[in-house]
């Protein structure tokens, strides 16, 4: 029965009765070829639409997932290589961060100018500038006595204590800490000397082994 | 469907797939995430909020400020979240793992506010942001009723706001702002990510181009990548 | 107690089950003017924030949670349930059992939304997106559930023919489904929290989950019967039926991480839920060729039907190509999610909703309708709220999204911009709002035009036409 033409609109006739509304659908729900035993084209259409969802879906899957992995968050990336090394930070970065955690700056100044006739400054130095040698065991083993820096003298009194991981010393860093701070020193503030490596700092602590600091006529000594 | 236990489990492992593989599959990978510790400047990231910012953070949930305020950045070729200033690179999962309700928000009727602490080239301060509360403004609701207006007793109070003309109360009286606004300007001013984990540093450029293109476009080989 | 096999179309089923389904009916039209009311404040509050700014219970933030729970725990569960406990009882063809429980499980979970209401506005809210309710209200609203749901499984497995119909999947799996999803939500969210970003991923698979394995299920059941029923004819298409159906079950539930695209996850939450929402347009595509019919038939449930449907189906479209990065690049975060959402909950369930119940409360009364007019306007009313409240907030939306991608344009520059469009929400809000208490009067005066008589004496005419016999005719 079809629906009349002026339905009154505070009422919907029922245009069949639950239970053939049941069995009717159950029926359909029974059939799979028609009466000629064709598949009909609805139904092939359907399943490609949804073949073809899955294709999508899939590739998708695969192209934007980065694999699942917990740190890619850019849908583009792919997740790291097992040993491959994460984007290293730059060293005169890292140094610089060092340099001015509360570790060199109180007494060589943020600007590296020091305080005059109690801390030597650092830019323009020649003990920066020049002798590695010099200069990576001042910081590893410490300094002490009186020091002559850029013609000024400093007194005993202003220690420079040792940053190296040896014996009495509180700040204990490593290699790749010093050398980082050290590139930092000799490029920072109009100085322009080479990079120090965490290798060459390596070398000298293991020549050296563990000692107090140096005085002045010892760094002297050294090429 | 007329099998009715099996109708059930099947129900149920329907739901039961999804919960497993989205919810306990990232509470795997993310769940234990630890803070990550910088050797150079001898500090872990995140750092720990202060119990006052963890209790500003429960007021700006419960005043529904998620409604209008996000706090997530999106990375920086997606969208003007880092040319608006919001953040200098995407939040990532360890932004969030000492915040008792991560307020990452659905809404910007409002900016972002992740990095409200370090907005260049000012931040906002204390003063700034209890005044924005107080008053409002015609993009800002008021939020006067976390304010106590009363009189001065003795002196006045060390955090009483300053408001000038016709703004400020009556002779003799003061806006002093209550333990909840206190607590949410504390939240809002610890609000810095600024540290650049590993996870969050952007894809190299070139990868990014390679694999540019169409969304819908099938299987984009990575020639770069795929070794 | 069997009903003797006539082709009356109102039974004892529908009689005896008239007072619990009609207080939980009337229960969810006022809701929904509670929530019309709320969102109308919310929506004030878009362009002008100093609307009652100064009272905290009407805070913004508490205003939007507020009026969503309403809307969705408040009108759209309880007319949901009655409407599925009552085709679940008449296609099942034996009177509803537990009926007591029904009305206490209705007391109870309506005491627990109030409850809920009351507390967010007090500052209990949880600020998880359709889990707002502080979590004392929840286990009530669990219990008053399960009262409920327990005719509703009574009356399936209580059927009297084996086979089962699009409706029962549909019924039986939301009222299933729903528990499981709260209560793990509770567990997760509210009781235990898990750590950081994973509260949003779980409270993404819940919110998704209630609108896929819930909503959409209850009104489809809804649809699914009242179609055929009113235009005499099998659905078409309906050897799809159980793969729609299972479609919607299996992959809704995995679009958890749709809204949390960009955000500060893994990129696979977001992906996975990119694929579910494009293979949910299989489901999408069933639904539409089966329920097809309803668009050539006349009728008022058949009506709002075809609306509901059309919304439906749009925006599931919608959703799927608004899930794909490029686009949520614009869209997300915007007043155009607010738009999808309105679709979905207002053009879709809701629609479809209405047209159950001006399909079911004659049946239920004995009666029509008081008011013909009411009626009509209710219809013109509400779809002309819809469509203006849905178009508005997408156009504010697309322009707030290409705004805010802008660095140069100020928030001053997008709330100026977007700003008509946002009043014109406000007066599709207006407009809904008379429109649904034009439906709570007409209920009111049909359900109070019953309530004179007694039981058994029927009206001056009988209303109801006896039904034919459907034909399985393979369209």
């Amino acid at each position: 029965m079809s629906t009349p033409s002026n339905p009154d609109p505070r009422i919907d006739q029922a245009g069949a009765t639950d239970e053939s509304l049941l069995a009717a659908h159950e029926k359909l729900l029974g059939q799979h070829k028609d009466e000629k035993g064709h598949y009909r084209l609805q139904p092939l259409a359907v399943l490609f639409f949804f073949c073809g969802l899955i294709l999508f879906g899939g590739t998708y899957l695969s192209s934007y997932s980065g694999l699942f992995d917990a740190r890619v968050f850019d849908e583009h990336g792919q997740p790291p290589k097992a040993g491959a090394p994460v984007a290293k930070l730059d060293p005169r970065e890292v140094g610089k961060k060092l340099f001015n955690n509360a570790a060199c700056n109180t007494c060589h100044q943020v600007n590296g100018l020091g305080t005059p006739g109690v801390f030597p400054p650092l830019a323009g130095s020649e003990w920066v500038l020049g002798s590695e040698e010099r200069l990576i065991r001042i910081v590893l083993f410490g300094a002490q006595g009186t020091l002559k820096v850029k013609g000024v003298d400093y007194p005993p009194t202003s220690q420079m204590p040792a940053f190296g991981k040896v014996p009495g010393s509180g700040y204990n860093w490593t290699d790749e800490k010093i050398a980082a701070v050290l590139t930092y020193i000799r490029s920072e503030w109009g100085n322009n000397a080479s990079a120090i490596t965490p290798e060459q700092v390596a070398a000298i602590h293991a020549k050296e082994g563990d000692r107090k600091s140096y005085t002045q006529d010892e760094l002297l000594k050294l090429p | 469907m007329k099998n009715g236990l099996v109708f059930f489990v099947g129900l149920f492992a329907a739901l039961a797939l999804s919960w497993g593989a989205i919810v306990l599959g990232s509470h795997r990978q993310l769940g234990a995430l630890a803070p990550f510790y910088d050797d150079s400047e001898s500090a872990s990231f995140p750092a720990r909020p202060t119990g006052l910012a963890a209790r500003g953070q429960l007021v700006y949930a419960d005043l529904g400020c998620a409604s209008c305020h996000t706090q997530q950045v999106r990375r920086p070729d997606f969208g003007g979240d880092q040319a608006r200033g919001w953040g200098e690179r995407q939040s990532v999962a360890r932004d969030y793992i000492f915040q008792l309700r991560p307020q990452l928000g659905g809404a910007r009727v409002g900016p972002d506010l992740t990095n409200l602490a370090s907005r260049k080239p000012s931040a906002p301060d204390t003063d700034d942001l209890l005044k924005l509360l107080y008053t409002g403004s015609p993009l800002h609701p008021a939020y006067a009723f976390l304010f106590e207006e009363r009189a001065i007793a003795g002196e006045r109070s060390a955090v009483a706001l300053k408001l000038t003309a016709g703004l400020a109360p009556a002779a003799g009286r003061e806006i002093v702002p209550t333990e909840r606004a206190l607590s949410l300007v504390a939240f809002l001013l610890s609000l810095n990510t600024s540290y650049d984990y590993p996870e969050s540093r952007p894809l190299p450029k070139a990868a990014a181009k390679k694999d540019a293109g169409h969304g819908a476009a099938p299987a984009a080989k990575k020639e770069g990548e795929k070794k | 107690m069997t009903i003797a096999s006539t082709n009356a179309e109102v039974t004892a089923i529908d009689t005896q089950a008239r007072w619990p389904l009609l207080l939980m009916l009337g229960g969810a039209l006022k809701w929904l003017v509670v929530a019309g009311v709320l969102s109308l404040i919310v929506s004030i509050q878009l362009h002008s924030p100093a609307f009652l700014a100064e009272y905290s219970v009407f805070t913004h933030g508490r205003a939007v949670a507020m009026a969503e729970t309403a809307f969705v725990y408040g009108w759209a569960a309880n007319a949901g349930l009655a409407l599925a406990l009552w085709i679940l009882g008449r296609l099942g063809g034996e009177p509803l059992r537990a009926l007591n429980w029904v009305v206490v499980g209705t007391y109870a979970w309506n005491i627990g939304v109030a409850i809920g209401i009351v507390g967010i506005a007090i500052g209990d809210a949880t600020s998880f997106s359709l889990l707002q309710m502080p979590g004392y209200a929840q286990p009530l609203m669990l219990v008053g559930y399960a009262a409920i749901a327990v005719s509703g499984i009574l009356a399936w497995s209580g059927r009297r023919t084996d086979g089962t119909f699009a409706s029962h999947w549909y019924a039986i799996a939301a009222l299933f489904l729903f528990p499981w999803l709260f209560s793990a939500a509770q567990a997760m969210l509210v009781w235990t929290p898990v750590r950081g970003v994973l509260q949003a991923v779980a409270a993404g698979w819940f919110a998704q989950g209630v609108w896929t394995l819930w909503l959409a299920p209850l009104a489809l059941a809804v649809a699914y019967y009242v179609v055929p029923k009113v235009t005499g004819r099998a659905l078409s298409g309906y050897d799809f039926a159980p793969h729609g159906f299972w479609t919607l079950i299996v992959i809704g539930a995995w679009t958890g991480g749709r809204h949390l695209v960009g955000g500060p996850l893994p990129a696979w939450v977001a992906t996975l839920a990119i694929v579910s929402c494009t293979l949910l347009l299989f489901h999408t595509l069933v639904v539409a060729l089966n329920l097809r019919g309803a668009f050539g038939g006349g009728g008022t449930a058949l009506k709002f039907i075809a609306f509901g449907v059309g919304a439906y189906v749009f925006g599931g479209l919608l959703d799927a190509v608004t899930a794909f990065r490029s686009v949520a690049l614009v869209t997300q975060f915007t007043h155009f999610t607010t738009a999808q959402q309105q679709l979905a909950l207002y053009g879709g369930v809701s629609m479809i909703l209405f047209g159950g119940i001006y399909f079911a409360v004659p049946r239920l009364t004995g009666r029509p309708w008081a008011s013909a007019a009411f009626v009509a306007g209710h219809r013109v009313t509400v779809v002309l709220g819809i469509v203006l409240l849905v178009v508005s907030l997408a156009a504010a939306g697309w322009i707030q999204g290409h705004d805010l991608n802008n660095p140069k344009i100020s928030f001053a520059d997008i709330a100026l911009h977007t700003r008509p469009w946002l009043l014109l929400a406000t007066a599709a809000q207006l407009i809904l709002l008379s429109a649904n208490l034009l439906l709570l009067v007409n209920f009111v005066r049909s359900v109070g035009a019953c309530c004179c008589c007694g039981e058994e004496t029927a009206p001056a005419e009988a209303p109801f036409r006896p039904a034919a016999t459907m034909e399985a005719h393979a369209s």
